[in-house]
């Protein structure tokens, strides 16, 4: 069997696999799927097709799939019955984790403001605030990862067929030109990336006509600056485009070179916007002008902090980038679309 | 029509469910002696007991974390390989389920 299409398979079926016993599970289902093909061609008596390559794999399932049968836990989330399963779990996890990690760290930031103005909020409040924040966002996540469940439940065989389902697609290259196996975006990693910002286009929207919901108890007697409202519509358009972005590659996985330019421009756009956020100086203010001017100082201040070292990381992180799209382009731009021919050497 | 599809679909259920629960039984007995997974796989497809690979592995880890198997990976025709074979646990616990099947089968014949 052709090393790349099975080392694709089986990078698929790693991303779920238990970290403990990956290496070794991993080792296992090569010798039995190289086993099988050597088998069936000592059988016919020739090399196997591509069809008959896929036709081996396919019977395997979808390595996400696949994968779960290994986690002895059975990871789900059911509400009577089962609405996310082992397959989309350690996905909805990350998403999950990432949009309650901000959420909590944007509640931080303000409690701890308002402790340190010495604001006095009952821990009630505290608590009120943080329970609906996270329970909004929890309950959207679910939600879209149900309907992606529903969604992938319905067709089960869709990952090696049409190439829209399991981060798996045929796609002819030239082994004797390039052994390099071609990279692809994994498609539940782009379903992610649509939930995630899905969540934040909808929680954006509702932060302009409620600011509590970011400024939590503490929209009773502060506001949002005005420059918040100058880069509303840009914040959104860079989700958007990263929404589009995921959307493509959910659609074409062997986009590798488009994904990392594509995320270069998206990722400038972010630190530029960092850099007039950081220029404004004031993102916060008293709802009633001249109240509250310690907390307002504080709040700010923490803000200020928070947007350097955002701007500081995310300035390292486009360098990386950078430097990771020059040296794609070096090593093959060309290859990163995909489009030689193919030669599959037999396992033996 | 309606009613064939729903009966075999029925019975394609319930035999499903019926050798799922003598696959451990299959697996430890096939395992008397020393195999790697695929020939494991095939030995117990010739005996008409196939199994799908993300049933077989899942289940080989599982019965050798419950002690009943051990394994050790090996080079063999070049190729890393691992073999599993029943440890002496397994072969205590291989004999006390035949009783059973033997006992569940007596009483079925009994029945029917």
């Amino acid at each position: 069997m052709a090393q790349e299409l099975l080392d694709r398979y089986l990078k698929n079926v790693a991303k779920v696999l238990p970290e403990a016993q990956r290496e070794d599970i991993l080792q296992e289902l090569r010798e039995d799927i190289r086993s099988e093909v050597e088998d069936k061609e000592r059988e016919l008596g020739r090399t196997l097709s591509e069809a008959e390559q896929m036709a081996v794999l396919k019977q395997r399932g979808n390595p996400f799939a696949l994968a779960a049968r290994y986690r002895q836990d059975d990871r789900s989330v059911a509400f009577g019955k089962r609405l996310i399963g082992p397959v989309l779990f350690p996905f909805y996890v990350k998403v999950l984790s990432f949009n309650l990690g901000l959420t909590a760290v944007v509640l931080g930031t303000i409690f701890l403001a308002l402790g340190l103005s010495g604001q006095n909020v009952s821990s009630g409040s505290m608590l009120s605030t943080s329970l609906l924040q996270l329970l909004i966002q929890f309950g959207i996540v679910t939600f879209i990862f149900t309907l992606v469940e529903r969604q992938s439940a319905k067709n089960p065989d869709k990952w090696d067929l049409s190439g829209t389902g399991g981060g798996l697609r045929f796609k002819k290259i030239d082994m004797s030109v390039d052994p390099t196996p071609m990279p692809r975006i994994s498609r539940l990693e782009s379903v992610s990336i649509i939930i995630a910002c899905t969540v934040a286009l909808i929680w954006l929207t509702g932060v302009r006509s409620y600011p509590f919901l970011i400024l939590g108890p503490a929209a009773a007697f502060l506001k949002l600056a005005p420059i918040w409202y100058h880069v509303y519509v840009p914040i959104v358009l860079l989700t958007v485009a990263e929404i589009v972005r995921a959307a493509i590659n959910l659609v074409k996985p062997d986009l590798v070179l488009f994904r990392q330019v594509y995320g270069l421009f998206v990722h400038a756009g972010g630190l530029l916007l960092v850099y007039y956020l950081i220029r404004a100086g004031v993102w916060v203010a008293a709802e009633q002008a001249g109240e509250y001017a310690r907390g307002v100082a504080i709040t700010n201040q923490l803000i200020y902090y928070g947007l350097l070292v955002t701007g500081a990381l995310s300035g390292a992180m486009l360098v990386v980038r950078l430097m990771r799209v020059i040296r794609g382009a070096k090593g093959g731009a060309g290859r990163v679309g995909g489009t030689g021919r193919q030669v599959m050497p037999s396992a033996r | 029509m309606t009613h064939g599809t729903n009966h075999s679909e029925l019975f394609e259920n319930l035999r499903l469910e019926l050798r799922r629960g003598s696959l451990v039984l299959a697996v430890l007995a096939a395992l008397k002696k020393e195999q790697y997974g695929y020939t494991l796989r095939k030995t117990l497809e010739l005996q008409g007991m196939a199994i799908d690979e993300g049933t077989l592995y899942p289940l080989l880890r599982r019965l050798e974390s419950q002690g009943l198997l051990v394994s050790e990976w090996r080079e063999e025709e070049k190729r890393n390989k691992r073999f599993y074979q029943l440890s002496t646990e397994g072969k205590a616990i291989l004999k006390q389920l035949l009783g059973e099947w033997e006992s569940i089968n007596e009483s079925l014949r009994g029945l029917v």
